[in-house]
């Protein structure tokens, strides 16, 4: 920058202070747009979070590997490693290993019937580690009555399954299911625990047992799996993880793995938390364009009070750029200082918000959408980019609202302006 | 021939009429056989052939599917078309596991937990036994001219066999779970020689082939079915009859769920 720009950046300060008011209002609009964006976007993003927490945690997990035939018919065949199976240990310290997955859990499942006395019911059934389990999923955490099933011929259904059959715990059932040899598959099993989650598809259908007993049941080697449901550390991972395990998980010689994330598995969840994305998007649209007009009606109102300062300068040499450019510099200086203003206010706010969600369970109960339940709690997540994008967009909002003021300043005619014309 | 297919509509009827008095004129003139069946009829007889008002008999099945392969030896009975029991007689593994048909109900019992399970409705499309045979086909068996209207598709030779194809759709009100089923008789004896499956949006499912017709228990009898689903054709259940008896004394009683835990 040449020595004479250092001039107009500086008229254009000292221009900034001569109505000192109303400069500091037009900022503080800015720093509020600002807040407003950033909170939005970060309610909309704690709202994404429980969305996909709820939704994988209940079940699905926020990665699951498969035999790539598994889905979408989940044939009781289609195991991973094949017909063979693979080796599930081995298998489980290659995942535990990536630095980015927190737990891991392997899976065995079988369609069938749940019979007790009279009554018969269409059942899923899963095979879970009792251990491992609980650290990828909450299914088993909400437990009415009982415990989790752990040992040999135990069973856990639901509440729902429960009153259907007219169970309670202790009773016998019988579970049925086509075998990986098609035979039909049966045996007697002790109920041990009642899961209530809250979601009727899954209170009414699963019926879970320990890995080893459905892998019996359903004449399957111990290293025949289904599924592996995987936890990640933080959301934004999930992708890396995916790419990551796909490349390397061994299959011992068997068909490829197929590693799918939480957006692939449950597209509906996806899609919601992409449409309250661009929601996100159009509110925060609102919001700057708000603030394009504000910011562009106080400079409008300014150059058109400078009209015989611009005047008496043009008069005295200097071009109609010139002119144009000090009013486009306020428009700069003022972004600056109104995001210097609005990060100073925003951040409190969101650590605050952050670390203390307002919690609206006593107002709404909680809500399924999208079979994910919703806590009615009104967290914020952060982000590094919606700040640095609401940023830059607060900036370019002053520094395009200073435009049209420019070119009117630069379009005054001296003459006439002097004259009161 | 076919005028229980053409009898919808009043205008169409009256056509049909016309048709029908010249093909009997027709008939009459040429002095064939006078073998004026409906296709209903025909139908009706085709699937009453190997059930008789009572039945009884040795059956094996062949179930051959990507991933294993099994034979099935198993006694059967049945009692009109309400009641069946199937009773699995060998390999040892399998032998005792039974099933019984009683009007709509689907019962199993499994020996080695010594209990009889109802299948649930929503069990019925659900395969049996693991064959390609499902629950459905041992309810709604021969069921066909109830709940299907049925029309001639085709009427003539085919591979110099005289063959009718019957085209059969269910009856708006009919609960079946197929979208369309045709049949492929022989004229000659009535005999079926293949069976096609659609499903509603007209795909086709699976195949049933007849063969190995053969006189069992005073009646000539396809002895040999075989079941193709047509998304997999590598995978098949034959069912093979070796030993029939039709029209024997046997009471409601016999089938019940006393009997089949306790073998016939």
């Amino acid at each position: 920058m040449s020595r004479g720009n250092g001039v107009w950046w500086r008229v254009a300060w000292r221009n900034l202070w001569r109505n000192r008011g109303r400069t500091l209002v037009t900022a503080s609009a800015l720093a509020f747009g600002y807040l407003a964006a950033v909170v939005v976007s970060g309610l909309d993003d704690g709202m994404g979070a429980e969305l996909i927490d709820n939704g994988t945690h209940l079940l699905s997990g926020e990665i699951q590997v498969h035999a790539a035939n598994y889905l979408p018919d989940r044939k009781v065949n289609h195991t991973i490693g094949g017909d063979d199976g693979v080796d599930v240990s081995a298998l489980l310290r290659r995942i535990d290993e990536d630095p980015d997955v927190t737990a891991a859990a392997p899976r065995v499942y079988g369609g069938g019937l749940v019979s007790a006395g009279d009554r018969t019911e269409a059942s899923l059934l899963l095979g879970i580690d009792p251990v491992r389990e609980p650290r990828v999923t909450t299914l088993l955490s909400d437990m009415d009555g009982g415990r989790i099933p752990r040992y040999a011929h135990e069973v856990a259904i639901g509440s729902e399954m429960a009153r259907q059959l007219h169970v309670t715990l202790g009773d016998t059932l019988v579970l049925v299911a086509p075998a990986a040899d098609g035979l039909l598959g049966n045996d007697l099993y002790k109920l041990v625990g009642i899961f209530h989650t809250g979601t009727p598809e899954v209170d009414g259908s699963y019926t879970i047992l320990p890995l080893a007993d459905l892998q019996s049941l359903l004449d399957m080697s111990p290293d025949r799996i289904h599924e592996i449901a995987l936890d990640v550390a933080r959301p934004s991972a999930t992708d890396a993880v995916v790419a990551r395990l796909e490349s390397t998980l061994p299959t011992d010689g068997g068909p490829q793995v197929d590693v799918r994330s939480w957006r692939r598995l449950r597209p509906e969840l996806a899609q919601s938390v992409d449409l309250m994305s661009s929601m996100n998007f159009l509110i925060i649209l609102i919001i700057f364009g708000m603030a394009v007009f504000g910011v562009a009606n106080t400079m409008i109102i300014g150059t058109f009070e400078r009209r015989k300062e611009f005047a008496v300068v043009r008069a005295l040499g200097t071009t109609a750029m010139g002119v144009g450019r000090t009013v486009v510099y306020e428009g700069i200086l003022l972004g600056i200082l109104a995001l210097a203003a609005g990060a100073l206010i925003t951040w409190p706010v969101m650590v605050w918000w952050h670390n203390a969600p307002p919690d609206l369970s006593g107002f709404v109960g909680g809500i399924s959408w999208a079979g994910s339940r919703w806590r009615p709690i009104l967290r914020v997540e952060y982000s590094t980019e919606i700040p640095i994008y609401s940023a830059l967009a607060l900036f370019v909002t002053s520094v395009v609202a200073a435009v049209y003021p420019a070119w009117r300043a630069t379009r005054i005619p001296p003459a006439d302006a002097l004259a009161d014309r | 021939m076919n005028l229980e297919s053409i009898t919808r509509s009043p205008a169409r009827a009256s056509r049909a009429a016309l048709i029908a008095t010249w093909c009997l004129c027709a008939l009459c003139l040429t002095a064939a056989p006078g073998r004026a069946q409906s296709a209903k009829e025909i139908v009706d007889r085709v699937d009453r052939l190997l059930r008789g008002s009572s039945s009884k008999g040795k059956v094996q099945m062949r179930i051959i599917t990507e991933h294993w392969s099994r034979t099935l030896d198993m006694d059967v009975w049945s009692l009109g078309t309400d009641y069946s029991l199937v009773r699995v007689t060998a390999p040892p593994k399998e032998a005792g596991m039974a099933t019984l048909k009683a009007g709509q109900e689907v019962w199993n019992y499994l020996p080695r937990v010594d209990r009889t399970i109802k299948v649930p409705p929503s069990l019925m499309m659900g395969s049996w036994m693991g064959s390609h045979f499902t629950n459905d086909d041992l309810v709604k068996e021969s069921r066909m001219i109830d709940d299907y209207d049925i029309t001639v598709a085709f009427d003539g030779e085919r591979d110099g066999v005289p063959v009718w194809e019957f085209n059969m759709t269910p009856k708006p009100e009919a609960a079946v779970v197929w979208g369309r089923v045709v049949e492929q008789v022989r004229k000659a004896d009535d005999m079926p020689t293949w069976v096609r499956y659609y499903d509603e949006d007209g795909t086709l499912v699976r195949t049933m082939t007849f063969s190995d017709y053969k006189r069992m228990g005073g009646r000539l009898v396809p002895s040999r079915m075989v079941v193709v689903p047509a998304d997999k054709p590598d995978e098949s259940t034959a069912l093979i009859y070796k030993q029939l008896e039709f029209d024997i004394p046997m009471s409601k009683s016999f089938f019940s769920l006393r009997n089949l835990r306790s073998g016939g």
